[in-house]
């Protein structure tokens, strides 16, 4: 048994896009103990609650990060909603999951371009970010924006998607399945991503309930917890939604699961799209959340659940407005997927995990 | 699978047994939060089953001093540092404590530092709060009512609502002027003369009355 040193990791890493800092106890070339440590971020974006009124706010909530930045802003919207007892048109639920879901392919895409660079396969990034490009094409003709959409607002939506733009729509996301489909069989059958993520970081069913693990990282490890389940607002709808499962809970299992959700999404908005109601995309929304008044929220992002709560005090302005985003909640579990891994495999377990550092510290 | 979600109170030395016998129950530790009060911090932890989202708040003192529930749920470990950090609430025995190290900050325990914002915003949700009890009660003030009113909105909006009252106080003073105006044009020189002398003498002595009043 060698001597334990302890390796500093990051916050400035290649592997890292987002500041995150590690120290790694670590004896010959295995890691025994992680200390993980952030707060090279903290911007203080939710004490500017006390500074913007609840319809502004909603623009810093998006700000927060650009990969969840329509999470946020739908998750905001919706605990303000649940403040204020508003009820949304049932259109505008719909163009909000069907956004919602763009971003999760956005997302997950950008993720596997990521992970694929982190273990050497820098083509497959290209192939990646070169399918994300079309889906931010799409956010860009149907709001204006490609990362920062600004197009839920509370009550409900500020653009509408016709028919016409509908189809287009279903055009692209039916060209990105095809080519999608073909990056995901080398993603899932190629021998050496099987030799860097098969028996890497595993975390069993037993130990990711215990951690209160959220998000793909969870079901990786045969947790059945997805938000989306709830069926509220247009996930109601859906004739059936399961949730994608693994039971083996290592790296492969989590790039597994994440690359069958790009499908899953696109089949949800596909069936959305079908089932659009007609009708209005916005109430107006007038007065103040009530002194005292409090409301919480989870909503599946790309991570995982993310919790959002608002507390009113009888004005435009909110008293407090948190979030917990899924990647503070799947720290301890990083942290105890790191015992006992090979130095060389940290990055490639850190990376499973997908951190979003920005919206971490918020 | 519905989803449900309800706020319920909790003592603080209950706490630790609480988390213990959820943990027990096979509910899912989601979060902890603190929100500044007027009397100290509310801590929120919030737990999760089925589709059943419990939040449960704990009023606490500012110096009061917090068991951790890391032990219990280690996920905890990041909002109690979170919350000793930006809220200076002292919680004891978490898993991995930082000391008040993991977040970088210019000052000390910032979120408990009341912005002017919010100060006035407080200040105001009071004020409005009062006048609505007081409607309630049936004493509304009909002299004060509008100075109540303008003291509850923000200073900003208070502004520009005194300007238009001005405003219009003004425009009605220079129509009936006018008015006169027009009736002293048709009167023979003499009399408009002697009526524009009374007239004239009638507003000083309001002048000098509005002054020995003051």
């Amino acid at each position: 048994m060698g001597k334990a040193t302890i390796i500093p990791f990051g916050p400035q890493h290649p592997v890292l896009p987002e500041p995150l800092h590690l120290d790694l106890v670590v004896e010959d070339e295995t890691v025994i103990d992680c200390i993980p440590q952030i707060g090279f971020v903290h911007r203080g974006l939710e004490k500017l609650v006390e500074t913007r009124d609840y319809n502004q706010f909603i623009y810093i909530a998006e700000r927060i990060c650009g990969i969840c930045a329509m999470g946020h802003s739908l998750g905001y919207a919706e605990t303000v909603e649940e403040l204020m007892g508003v009820e949304v048109p049932k259109r505008a639920e719909y163009l909000r999951v069907i956004w919602h879901e763009l971003s999760r392919i956005h997302s997950h895409l950008l993720w596997l371009g990521l992970a694929a660079d982190a273990f050497g396969f820098e083509s497959m990034f290209m192939h990646c970010w070169r399918l994300r490009e079309r889906i931010l094409d799409i956010f860009e003709k149907t709001t204006g924006g490609r990362v920062i959409l600004s197009v839920v607002k509370v009550g409900g939506v500020a653009r509408d998607i016709d028919g016409a733009m509908m189809q287009g729509i279903l055009a692209t996301l039916d060209g990105i399945r095809s080519d999608y489909s073909a990056l995901m069989k080398t993603l899932l059958t190629d021998t050496s991503i099987k030799n860097r993520t098969v028996g890497v970081g595993t975390i069993g069913y037993d130990e990711a309930v215990a951690l209160s693990m959220v998000g793909p990282f969870a079901r990786a490890s045969a947790v059945n917890y997805d938000v989306r389940s709830f069926g509220r607002g247009a996930y109601g709808d859906l004739a059936d939604f399961q949730p994608i499962l693994d039971n083996q809970g290592d790296c492969y299992a989590r790039v597994k699961v994440r690359c069958l959700e790009v499908l899953q999404s696109i089949d949800i908005i596909r069936e959305l799209a079908a089932k659009m109601p007609a009708g209005d995309i916005a109430v107006a929304v007038k007065g103040s959340p009530a002194a005292g008044a409090q409301a919480s929220n989870v909503l599946e992002q790309p991570r995982g659940e993310c919790y959002y709560y608002a507390r009113g005090n009888g004005t435009k302005h909110l008293d407090r407005m948190r979030m917990r985003t899924p990647t503070s909640q799947n720290l301890a579990g990083m942290a105890t997927a790191l015992k006992g891994c090979d130095l060389a495999d940290v990055n490639m377990i850190i990376l499973t995990i997908d951190p979003c550092i920005s919206c971490t510290e918020r | 699978m519905g989803f449900e979600q309800d706020f319920e109170p909790l003592a603080l030395d209950e706490l630790h047994g609480f988390a213990e016998s959820r943990r027990a129950e096979g509910w899912r530790y989601v979060q902890t939060l603190a929100v500044l009060t007027d009397e100290g911090i509310d801590l929120v932890y919030s737990f999760m089953k089925g589709g059943h989202l419990a939040n449960h708040v704990v009023p606490i003192a500012r110096d009061a001093e917090v068991p951790s529930i890391s032990d219990v749920f280690l996920a905890a470990f990041v909002f109690e540092n979170e919350i000793h950090d930006l809220f200076g609430v002292a919680i004891k025995g978490i898993a991995i404590d930082f000391e008040g190290n993991f977040y970088q900050l210019a000052n000390e325990a910032p979120m408990t530092i009341l912005s002017p914002e919010q100060a006035a915003a407080r200040e105001k949700a009071k004020k409005a709060a009062a006048v609505k009890a007081a409607k309630e009660q049936g004493v509304a003030p009909e002299a004060d009512d509008m100075e109540a009113k303008l003291a509850a909105m923000d200073p900003k909006k208070a502004a520009k609502v005194r300007a238009a009252m001005e405003a219009k106080a003004k425009k009605e003073a220079a129509a009936k002027e006018a008015e006169i105006e027009g009736k002293l044009k048709d009167m023979d020189s003499e009399k408009a003369a002697k009526v524009r002398a009374a007239m004239e003498a009638k507003a000083k002595k309001a002048a000098s009355r509005a002054e020995g009043g003051e």
